[in-house]
């Protein structure tokens, strides 16, 4: 059956000035304003990007047993993550077979099944139908009408982390991962036993302004002294850093500081002398040689570079948690901070590492709130119609291919946003049915 | 608590409408310093051994909070907001804290126990047209109080519980 497309993949004129609006020329790369408030961009983007590319939904451990589910959306569609009694994860729409309502309200639980408050319609916790209300209305091959929770065409799982996908036909995750892969693997061995699980509480945060102005700065090294003052000056106060060594030292050219575009539309910041990952230094002996028991040394170093990690469109692997950027509206945007336990590593670790995070991450902490300032302060600006451009051609002149196809730039420069917009605009401009 | 209860309920009236105006008076001050930026007289209001608690979920050493800040954790956090360029708090959030619906109990080591609901009007002055600015905001938390009776009354816990705590939130980084 073939289902019409939504109108505004179809008719919208938009999508033929898209491609203008990533503007790359001899050493300048530009995006224009537009593609922060205009709500027809927004929504092909919901269509375009979020539901047809491969996006994060859940963390295996925020549905560890059977029966558990967790809600989401894909794009502006809502879903129900669900283990079923087989222990097999389940991606659903959250939409009733017969009239449209969702049948699950609750973000995380337990339920054998779901059922629809409106004429009390049951779903096992599988999707399948348990039985319409009133059933003799119906005729007798009811059954045979195929009425169900519809599953999303592809749900696939890596090193615990969920993936699902809406388009019908689309390349498997680990041709879509093959070049972020080795760094996911790298964040997940920072647990002696490669697992990360995320415990109760979240640290969430909603902004008003667009989604890629999170999905920009995560990988932005380049704000960091000018941002986060403010928390070098506590790290001085505290004895920590000295701020003087902070602004001489973090970036330096030479150092290992790199920042990553990959072909895939993912970016990488990876330093060796970056702000955090000062905590409790006492903890820290006894949880290296925890990884180099479980890896060998040089696999420790590597778990252990501090990396931030963006894998198109919505994921972010922190050193210290998962960050997931859900779009709302053209401006306004959810950002889950979900912060990781190392599995093997001790609870002193684990806490130390908490309390460190905590420092600078959450809605009322020394960091992060200072960075969404930023993009509010963003999407005030533009507005400015005789300015439209946003210039990401920092390091243009200077960035390197290497052999694994990454485009690597100095830890300050715009090569990683470059490759998400080199992505985004791919996206956004290819055509139905393209794959994603 | 029942057993606090009837505790209390020994008390003579005289006694009970003391210590609840000793409570109140306590409160009304620590809201004043808040909404006045004295902040370091705000910090001088806890003991040294203080929690001051924003929970999102569970109590635990791998469950993360809004806020958990031992005294240190507190004077960090006056000192950011005092001392730095904090652009989340550039222009400064302008708040009024109220203070109402105050249970007083008394613990069995002699600490009071306070319960009582606060609502934070908040507000950052600046161009109303720019986003995020100029928007008055309410926030609405169940609180309790250890408090450490003497010549002195001082805060040994503050705990807030967010009726949004586990929502996602645009900038807590004011006082609550």
């Amino acid at each position: 059956m073939t289902v019409p497309a939504s109108t505004i993949e179809d008719v919208h004129p938009l999508g033929e000035h898209i491609s203008g609006m990533v503007r790359e020329e001899q050493g300048r790369f530009r995006i224009h304003s537009d593609i922060y408030r205009n709500p027809a961009i927004f929504a092909l983007e919901m269509k375009r990007i979020f539901e047809r590319s491969w996006v994060f939904v859940a963390h295996e451990s925020m549905v560890p047993e059977p029966g558990d589910y967790s809600t989401g959306v894909i794009g502006s569609q809502p879903v129900i993550i669900s283990r079923g009694d087989d222990g097999q994860i389940h991606v659903l729409f959250n939409r009733c077979a017969h009239r449209g309502s969702v049948v699950c309200r609750e973000e995380r639980g337990h339920a054998a099944s779901f059922r629809c408050p409106y004429h009390g319609w049951m779903y096992r916790n599988d999707g399948s139908l348990i039985g319409a209300a009133q059933r003799s209305g119906y005729p007798a091959d009811f059954d045979t009408w195929g009425l169900r929770l519809a599953a999303v065409p592809h749900v696939e799982v890596y090193r615990g982390l969920i993936f699902a996908n809406l388009s019908a036909e689309c390349e498997p995750l680990m041709e879509r991962l093959a070049h972020v892969r080795r760094y996911i693997d790298a964040w997940c061995d920072r647990s002696p036993e490669g697992r990360v699980l995320l415990p109760e509480g979240t640290h969430r945060y909603e902004y008003p302004g667009n989604w890629k102005l999170q999905m920009e700065n995560g990988v932005d090294g380049y704000h960091g002294n000018y941002v986060h003052e403010s928390f070098a000056n506590i790290l001085e106060r505290s004895g920590e850093r000295k701020a003087s060594d902070i602004s001489r030292t973090r970036n330096r050219v030479g150092a290992k500081n790199y920042a990553k575009g990959l072909p895939s539309g993912d970016g990488l910041l990876e330093r060796e002398d970056g702000m955090l990952g000062t905590f409790d230094s006492s903890v820290w002996p006894a949880y290296r040689q925890q990884l180099v028991d479980a890896y060998g040394p040089e696999r420790m170093q590597e778990a252990l570079t501090q990396r931030n990690i963006f894998v198109f469109p919505n994921l972010y692997l922190f050193e210290s948690h998962i960050r997931v950027i859900r779009p709302v509206q053209v401006d306004k945007t959810y950002v889950d901070v979900y912060p990781t336990t190392l599995v093997g590593a001790t609870d002193e670790f684990n806490s130390a590492r908490l309390k460190e995070h905590q420092r600078f991450f959450g809605p009322a902490s020394f960091g992060q709130p200072d960075d969404i300032e930023i993009f509010v302060c963003t999407q005030t600006g533009i507005n400015v119609d005789a300015m439209p451009w946003m210039e990401l051609s920092r390091g243009m002149a200077r960035e390197k291919l290497n052999e694994l196809g990454e485009c690597v730039g100095h830890s300050t420069d715009e090569n990683p946003q470059r490759a998400m917009y080199r992505r985004w605009c791919g996206l956004m401009t290819a055509q139905e049915g393209a794959r994603a | 608590m029942t057993a606090v209860t009837n505790r209390s309920a020994d008390l003579g009236t005289l006694e009970r409408l003391q210590r609840y105006l000793d409570v109140k008076e306590l409160l009304h001050l620590e809201a004043r310093l808040l909404d006045e930026g004295r902040l370091d007289e705000w910090l001088d209001l806890f003991t040294d051994d203080a929690l001051y608690w924003l929970p999102i979920a569970a109590d635990g050493p791998r469950e993360p909070s809004i806020i958990k800040d031992s005294k240190a954790g507190m004077e960090e956090r006056v000192f950011r907001l005092t001392k730095t360029l904090a652009h989340a708090q550039n222009p400064p959030s302008r708040t009024q804290h109220d203070v109402t619906n105050i249970e007083v109990q008394e613990t069995a080591d002699g600490l009071v126990e306070v319960l009582c609901n606060q609502t934070v009007h908040e507000l950052r002055p600046g161009d109303a047209f720019h986003v995020g600015l100029a928007s008055p905001r309410v926030f609405a938390a169940r609180c309790r109080y250890l408090i450490v009776p003497g010549e002195r009354w001082l805060i040994r816990e503050k705990t807030c519980r967010l009726i949004d705590r586990e929502y996602p939130m645009y900038n807590l980084t004011f006082l609550f």
